[in-house]
């Protein structure tokens, strides 16, 4: 059926929301051939209808020409909400990933995606350094209003020294517990030396 | 807005702490903290109320609300007043759970204080979800006067959004004397163009 | 601690803007800054910029890094600092991330929404450096619309310029008065104009298009 697989296409971004699944240049193709081979038929028929109306019979295109038309607008909507959706979830990329992409998604994209991207890149970078006087504000980071710096810890293991960023030595025993500067804390807890103690 | 933003507001809340040391007076942006003297008195953010305790290095002085007596009263005052009561602080959220965390021991009957909060927030939780719709079906406007901002914040995006859709309903109604579905959907909204497939 | 900043003070009933000069503490524009937050988080449209704003916050926010620098041996003057800086820097960031994201959403209805108050002499609701942003980010969704669309025989149609993605200006928002407001007309569909005065503080739900002169006027903030 005719905006069938146009459909398709809306369904595909749809089942994957948030992720950029391989860029469909088989479907795509499908979907510009069934434009082009519509837009041909309303050509001969508009010709057709022009004759007809010379010679005096009367066969009335309208209806025809009208639906034909009306597909092919539903075909160009979809392959338009396909492009764009794909590029928004790009730009979401950007501010997750930076500038370089991980290969995997990468290997998803089209050409002109991925000069795109690197546009997008540029001028997103040319924007955050005009920001104020000082070189620029870098605004993919700070995403989350900031937490309390310390965080109470238990000691699960008899560790020993540790040296904090500052330079001064705390003793680690077994189930002690700390206040410590979250960023000290992250490793120590993902290590298994520390737990976090949530109240 | 997320929990967490809702928290970052309520933080600029002021204190009253009882530091353990001394200091001159500190310039913060948001205005100068200080001096600190050993054993009296300050006023400070929440946020560095919250970070000086955690360090050991100030008592907290619990807000005069944070007292079972006064939340008894208030709790009864919500029980039987129609309307949403009056707080006595725009966070009260807020500074209950921060103080209440890590500062339980210089609250007294911090456990009870902890319930009769909870209380008043479920007292008025229910009567928002009573009065939504005299909020809906009502005017074009609602009243939501002396709700604090987290829950204001509570309401969305539920309510606003059902006053969207009620209001579009209206205007097609309006426009074409009869509800329609063919709401102008603008191009490339894709949520828009899936939703009209599925 | 007191600076100086401009401050463009809109008034809605002539077209004429005045420019004003008010003295704020450093506290008053970390104030001003949540609020600029808030409105821009809430209202469903773009805001008048206030790069001013902003400005002095992050001339602050250098000022406080130059001086800890200097900062020896004390470190809870120090870790303080550090964290009124993150404070600042959030809410800074998201303010002009909040702004990124609308202006991207809304591209091409922004730039037609410029174009036309630079032709009526009005000022910009977005600075340079965003609008420069916008008009890149406007060409280069046309160039990869235009590049996907080249096997269509005759004219390449321009469908995303003619049906724009626009803010839906009549969407529910929170708002508080800031001070009395006398007679905000409120439209209902269909039904006659009715009339409501505001108390200071008062908080209301209501459709964006009836308070967003309010908001950007100064004399409403959303919640």
């Amino acid at each position: 059926m005719f905006g069938e697989n146009a459909c398709s296409l809306i369904r595909e971004l749809d089942r994957n929301r948030g992720s950029l699944p391989p860029y469909n240049n088989e479907i795509l193709g499908e979907v510009e051939k069934e434009i082009c081979h519509l837009i041909q038929q309303n050509e001969a028929d508009d010709f057709e209808a022009h004759e007809d109306s010379r010679v005096g019979e009367a066969v009335d295109y309208t209806a025809t020409i009208r639906t034909r038309h009306a597909i092919i607008q539903r075909n160009l909507r979809c392959l338009l909400a396909y492009h764009y959706n794909r590029l928004r979830c790009l730009r979401t990329m950007r501010w997750e990933f930076g500038s370089i992409l991980p290969p995997d998604i990468k290997a998803n994209l089209s050409h002109s995606e991925t000069n795109w991207f690197s546009k997008y890149s540029s001028m997103l970078a040319t924007y955050m350094r005009s920001i104020g006087d000082d070189g620029g504000v870098n605004l993919t980071i700070d995403l989350n209003p900031p937490k309390a710096l310390y965080i109470e810890v238990k000691c699960l293991v008899d560790y020993g020294q540790y040296e904090l960023s500052d330079g001064s030595l705390v003793l680690l025993k077994e189930s002690n517990r700390y206040f410590l500067p979250r960023a000290e804390c992250e490793d120590l807890i993902r290590q298994g030396v520390f737990q976090h103690i949530v109240n | 807005m997320n929990p967490e933003e809702v928290e970052f507001l309520g933080e600029k809340q002021l204190i009253s702490v009882i530091p353990t040391f001394n200091s001159s007076t500190i310039h913060l942006v948001s205005g100068d903290i200080g001096p600190f003297r050993a054993s009296l008195p300050v006023n400070v953010p929440l946020w560095v109320a919250v970070n000086l305790k955690q360090q050991r290095k100030c008592k907290i002085q619990p807000p005069d609300w944070m007292d079972v007596e006064r939340l008894e009263l208030l709790k009864e005052a919500e029980k039987t007043s129609r309307n949403f009561v009056k707080m006595p602080s725009e966070h009260y959220m807020i500074e209950g759970k921060l103080l209440l965390s890590v500062a339980a021991d210089d609250i007294s009957r911090a456990d009870e204080v902890r319930t009769i909060i909870k209380d008043i927030w479920d007292i008025r939780m229910s009567k928002l979800r009573s009065s939504v719709n005299t909020l809906i079906m009502g005017k074009s406007y609602g009243n939501v006067d002396n709700l604090t901002i987290m829950e204001i914040n509570s309401m969305r995006p539920l309510i606003p959004h059902a006053m969207d859709q009620i209001h579009r309903m209206k205007m097609e109604r309006s426009r074409f004397g009869t509800p329609s579905q063919s709401v102008s959907l603008a191009l490339l909204n894709s949520s828009n163009v899936a939703s009209t497939f599925k | 601690m007191d600076i100086n900043i401009i401050e463009n003070t809109e008034n809605p009933q002539s077209d004429e803007s005045e420019y004003e000069e008010i003295a704020h503490t450093a506290a008053e524009v970390l104030q001003l800054m949540e609020e600029a937050w808030l409105n821009e988080k809430f209202a469903p449209e773009i805001l008048p910029h206030k790069y001013d704003i902003v400005e002095c916050l992050l001339g602050q926010v250098s000022h406080v890094e130059e001086n800890l620098s200097n900062v020896h041996n004390d470190d809870l003057r120090r870790s303080l600092h550090q964290m009124e800086l993150d404070r600042l820097r959030y809410l800074v960031s998201s303010y002009l991330r909040l702004r990124l994201e609308k202006i991207e959403r809304f591209v091409y209805f922004i730039l037609k929404q410029e174009e036309e108050r630079s032709q009526k002499g009005e000022e910009n609701y977005l600075n340079d450096n965003e609008l420069n942003f916008a008009k890149c980010y406007g060409q280069s969704l046309d160039q990869h619309f235009t590049d996907q669309l080249q096997f269509w025989p005759g004219n390449i149609p321009a469908e995303w310029k003619n049906q724009l993605i626009v803010p839906n200006i009549y969407s529910y928002v929170f708002m508080k008065a800031k001070n009395e407001i006398e007679g905000v007309m409120i439209n209902h569909v269909n039904e006659e104009e009715e009339v409501v005065d505001l108390k200071t503080g008062s908080q209301i739900l209501i459709s964006y298009n009836n308070v967003g002169h309010l908001i950007r006027n100064n004399q409403s903030c959303l919640i």
